[in-house]
């Protein structure tokens, strides 16, 4: 068993080793601006988060994403909430607000939230919004249809205050069902931040990594991708998942 | 007692009758859907065309797109690229799974480092890269599709063997020593509802990326379309695409992959996200 583990172990970490020096035996047969090397792409890499003109771009992204999250989970969980309060409007959220969001392409917001609000923070934000709110929004419905009903019907036998039961009972059951929502939003946020920065925006990682491939600089390219990868895992490991240990604890 | 808006929607459906509740709510949409229309027709009449044309333009240009060789080609050349994607993920993400559910050494390698990073990795990213390195055609933005679709396919395929009945697989051995018959008769039957599964998560992915894709990486396409509409600021052609696209997605989910999976499938193997 333990055996096992250790070849197990052993294989990946050496297939991303070997993926490495292939990839740095290529950088050296192919010209930079096909196949940078895994060195001139590390320092590129650290020049995002370090010199602090790219670093800005970095950050602005980085707060844009944050943002969005923030933003599209306030957004969807108020339209999940409406089929729980008014039964009436179920078919309307259900089968019209969300098919129509989620189909919707990425490109297309991208496109027209530039037309209409032009090349701004909120245009990017809007973007990127559009796209995590129906994320967020099946997620919350699916959390509600879940709810315990007894358990509100007791909640309702001992307060008067709708909001009370609201606030104790709906919201803790609720609550793993938002973070899924907030996860989910945040995995999908950093993918497409690059999409919404694509179109007129003047900072970013997205707006670097469009200049950098107008220039044929492949360096910058691959490190933009990277830098997203980083920032993504470096984002779950030390918000995230902390902050759903603290709900399940709770 | 709480007001009656705070039961719950199960509580009240109890105390009436359920079938006109269920007819009220499809009314209410319906009714939505005109105010909508409404609402967008009312809003573009104060905004000039180029910011949003009002419905009645835009239905024009989708008659003239379903009547214009030039146009209605790219919804065939999307569809094109995005059923190789799928093809080509499916069978990559696939094999990857078998091979890492029949060799466990590769477990980690496969699950642990492949699946995750290509998941991490934009779309986009993929796009301008294969554009680096194939330069712009069909190909990169196959390859870009492909990609991005594997890590689901994977992922997807990975959860279905994982399910597998172990008796059932322990009975076919007492029945036969041959593994591929073993393999035809029980897994590949087991894992039709993840493969359908698969595809259908595929599909909804796979037309938002092949958007971006063409947009950068292609000649042909819905994604190519919408670049020269956004050239010529042809804002009403932009309009028709997106509508074409969630038809058509919608379409598609609920005419072809519901009722399939409906019958092959097991409900919840597409709550994969």
């Amino acid at each position: 068993m333990m055996r096992q583990r250790i070849a197990e172990r052993a294989l990946a970490d050496g297939l991303v080793v070997a993926a490495v020096v292939g990839w740095w035996v290529l950088s050296r047969r192919l010209p930079d601006f096909l196949m940078p090397s895994p060195w001139h792409v590390a320092t590129t890499l650290a020049g995002l988060f370090l010199t602090p003109s790219l670093l800005a771009d970095t950050a602005a992204s980085a707060a844009r994403v944050v943002a969005s999250v923030a933003l599209s989970v306030l957004l969807g969980g108020a339209l999940a909430v409406i089929p729980y309060r008014w039964p009436l409007a179920d078919a309307i959220v259900r089968d019209r607000i969300t098919p129509f969001l989620n189909s919707f392409p990425s490109v297309g917001w991208a496109i027209l939230a530039m037309i209409w609000f032009g090349p701004t923070d909120a245009a990017v934000v809007f973007v990127e919004v559009a796209i995590l709110t129906p994320f967020c929004l099946i997620n919350i419905l699916e959390g509600l249809k879940e709810l315990d009903q007894e358990l509100i019907e007791m909640g309702a036998s001992f307060t008067r205050h709708a909001s009370r039961t609201f606030w104790k009972l709906v919201m803790p059951m609720l609550l793993p069902y938002v973070m899924a929502a907030v996860r989910i939003a945040y995995g999908v946020a950093w993918k497409i931040a690059l999409v919404a920065e694509l179109f007129g925006v003047s900072s970013g990682l997205g707006y670097l990594m469009l200049k950098a491939e107008i220039v044929s600089d492949a360096a910058t390219v691959y490190a933009t991708c990277f830098a997203i990868v980083l920032l993504f895992l470096a984002g779950e490991k030390l918000v995230l998942d902390p902050l759903s240990r603290l709900i399940a604890y709770k | 007692m709480p007001s009656a808006s705070s039961l719950a929607p199960a509580a009240r459906a109890a105390v009436r009758p359920g079938m006109t509740e269920a007819r009220r709510a499809r009314l209410a949409a319906h009714l939505f859907t005109l105010a909508f229309l409404a609402a967008w027709w009312g809003y573009s009449l104060t905004v000039p065309q180029f910011v949003l044309p009002g419905p009645v333009p835009v239905a024009i240009r989708l008659w003239q797109f379903f009547t214009t060789y030039n146009l209605y080609k790219h919804a065939f050349a999307s569809l094109e690229h995005i059923l190789e994607a799928m093809a080509i993920s499916l069978i990559v993400g696939g094999v990857l799974a078998l091979a890492a559910h029949y060799l466990p050494v590769l477990r980690l390698a496969v699950h642990g480092r492949l699946s995750p990073f290509l998941n991490s990795f934009s779309g986009i990213g993929w796009t301008l890269l294969s554009i680096v390195w194939f330069g712009v055609n069909e190909f990169t933005v196959v390859f870009a599709i492909s990609v991005v679709l594997t890590p689901f396919a994977i992922i997807n395929m990975r959860e279905g063997l994982e399910t597998l009945d172990r008796e059932l697989l322990e009975m076919a051995a007492s029945f036969t020593r041959n593994r591929w018959r073993e393999f035809g008769k029980i897994v590949v039957p087991a894992l039709m509802p993840f493969v359908f599964a698969t595809l259908r998560i595929s599909f909804g992915v796979s037309w938002k990326v092949a958007l971006a894709a063409e947009l950068f990486g292609g000649r042909t396409g819905l994604g190519y379309l919408f670049n020269l509409a956004q050239q010529n600021f042809d804002i009403r052609l932009i309009l028709v695409v997106i509508i074409v696209i969630i038809a058509f997605v919608y379409g598609t989910d609920r005419i072809v992959f519901a009722p399939l999976q409906a019958r092959f499938g097991r409900s919840d193997a597409s709550m994969v996200p």
